[in-house]
């Protein structure tokens, strides 16, 4: 069975090592802007939530690619983005439901997640266990893993 | 089907080009107007690379040249290290000023004679049709070659704002020489002769794509709701995840 990232904001301190560990993985260097993970606080509740690409089960993101560049690999269950075949269209940016694809005009790239290729350095980096890759072995779990009430807001688009 | 390139033993599936094998197996061949899922092009022809089938040599483009079973390919040898400078160097005569052009020219130690070199000429254009092959990928079609000879150019047809263009501006991702201009300025979009609006996000106001490439978008997805961001889908995905950790307490 596919593993995932799965997120717990609870746990979440926001001390955001998680975008560096990102930036400085994929691209050397540290800039959070550069990162596929980002954190996002809400003060008034106080909690932070870590948000990155969920990983679709029908990806927006594949259906409007003129190229083929992002293909969900089946084993996996990652959505892989090639950057060799990526045109920069930036039609998976505005695609995507929830916002996880940016466009880095300096790098000229799109920035996604591909959970570091089964190894995610976010994860591992993560002191608080707010983030953590794990087997998400049936559609119970996962529901029960990503928040309930988020699956209804979104419908069947999530994994 | 197996061919050695560089002395390396490469294996390759009938159809695939030099190029492919080349670089599925980590072989390096320079080359300006070849990207991976596009068709080879052979308009810059760096990527020239000799072929030894049997007794005969031969001197093909990689980026179109279709493999055959035990040749031997050797990237750079003298004569090709030879024409690869002598394209460099029209390559800079053709575009003077251009900063990835001339590191090039640094690279591979090359100068254009003085006296063909006008110092003033801001061509950045090498005519490789990397952005037409992309417009041609993004299913529009605007742009492509336009005129013969030392008139040819990219363009639109008649140099004018042409209706099939979306301005998602991947010719301008795709170009090696970043030779095509687009201006964003305050929700508007200037590329290939043609002025965009641009979407506005519903909730931030920020813009951020042209209202033709959104509407593509759309149309693929099926999808009719009010334009927002990727930042705002983001802050709303991220509201709702909250929302319910948040009723947990």
């Amino acid at each position: 069975m596919s593993k995932g990232i799965i997120i717990s904001p609870d746990k979440c301190t926001g001390c955001r090592t998680c975008e560096l560990a990102c930036s400085f993985m994929k691209h050397d260097n540290f800039n959070p802007k550069d990162a596929a993970i980002s954190v996002l606080a809400f003060d008034e509740v106080g909690l932070q939530v870590p948000m990155t690409c969920l990983q679709c089960d029908d990806p927006h993101c594949v259906a409007v690619c003129p190229v083929n560049a992002l293909e969900k690999d089946e084993n996996t269950g990652v959505v892989n983005h090639d950057r060799e075949k990526c045109i920069g269209c930036k039609m998976c940016v505005s695609a995507c439901p929830f916002g996880n694809m940016t466009y880095s005009s300096r790098l000229k790239q799109v920035i996604k997640c591909d959970e570091c290729g089964g190894d995610p350095q976010c994860v591992k980096l993560c002191p608080s266990g707010a983030i953590v890759y794990k087997e998400l072995d049936s559609s119970m779990e996962r529901r029960r893993n990503i928040a309930s009430c988020f699956k209804e807001a979104f419908g069947e688009v999530i994994r | 089907m197996k061919l050695k390139i560089d002395g390396i033993i490469c294996e390759g599936r009938e159809g695939e080009t030099l190029m492919e094998v080349a670089k599925r197996h980590g072989i390096h061949i320079p080359s300006l107007c070849y990207r991976k899922g596009f068709e080879g092009l052979a308009r810059c022809r760096l990527c020239l690379v000799e072929v030894k089938e049997g007794s005969r040599r031969r001197i093909v483009s990689s980026c179109v040249y279709p493999i055959k079973e035990n040749i031997e390919v050797t990237v750079t040898t003298d004569e090709i290290q030879r024409m690869r400078k002598n394209i460099i160097m029209l390559l800079l005569l053709k575009a003077p000023n251009n900063s990835y052009i001339n590191k090039l020219a640094e690279e591979y130690k090359v100068a254009a004679p003085e006296r063909y070199m006008n110092p003033l000429d801001d061509e950045n254009c090498i005519l490789c049709g990397l952005c037409v092959k992309a417009c041609e990928k993004m299913g529009t079609n605007a742009i492509s070659f336009v005129n013969r000879g030392i008139y040819k150019k990219v363009s639109t047809p008649y140099d004018d704002a042409s209706k099939d263009c979306i301005g998602c501006g991947a010719c301008a991702e795709v170009c090696p020489t970043n030779a095509i201009l687009v201006e964003d300025n305050e929700g508007k979009r200037k590329i290939w002769n043609r002025e965009f609006n641009m979407v506005k996000c519903s909730l931030c106001g920020s813009y951020f794509a042209t209202e033709e490439a959104y509407k593509l978008m759309q149309e693929k997805l099926n999808d009719n709701e009010e334009p927002i961001c990727n930042e705002c889908r983001k802050k709303i995905a991220a509201d709702k995840l909250k929302e319910s950790f948040a009723n947990i307490y």
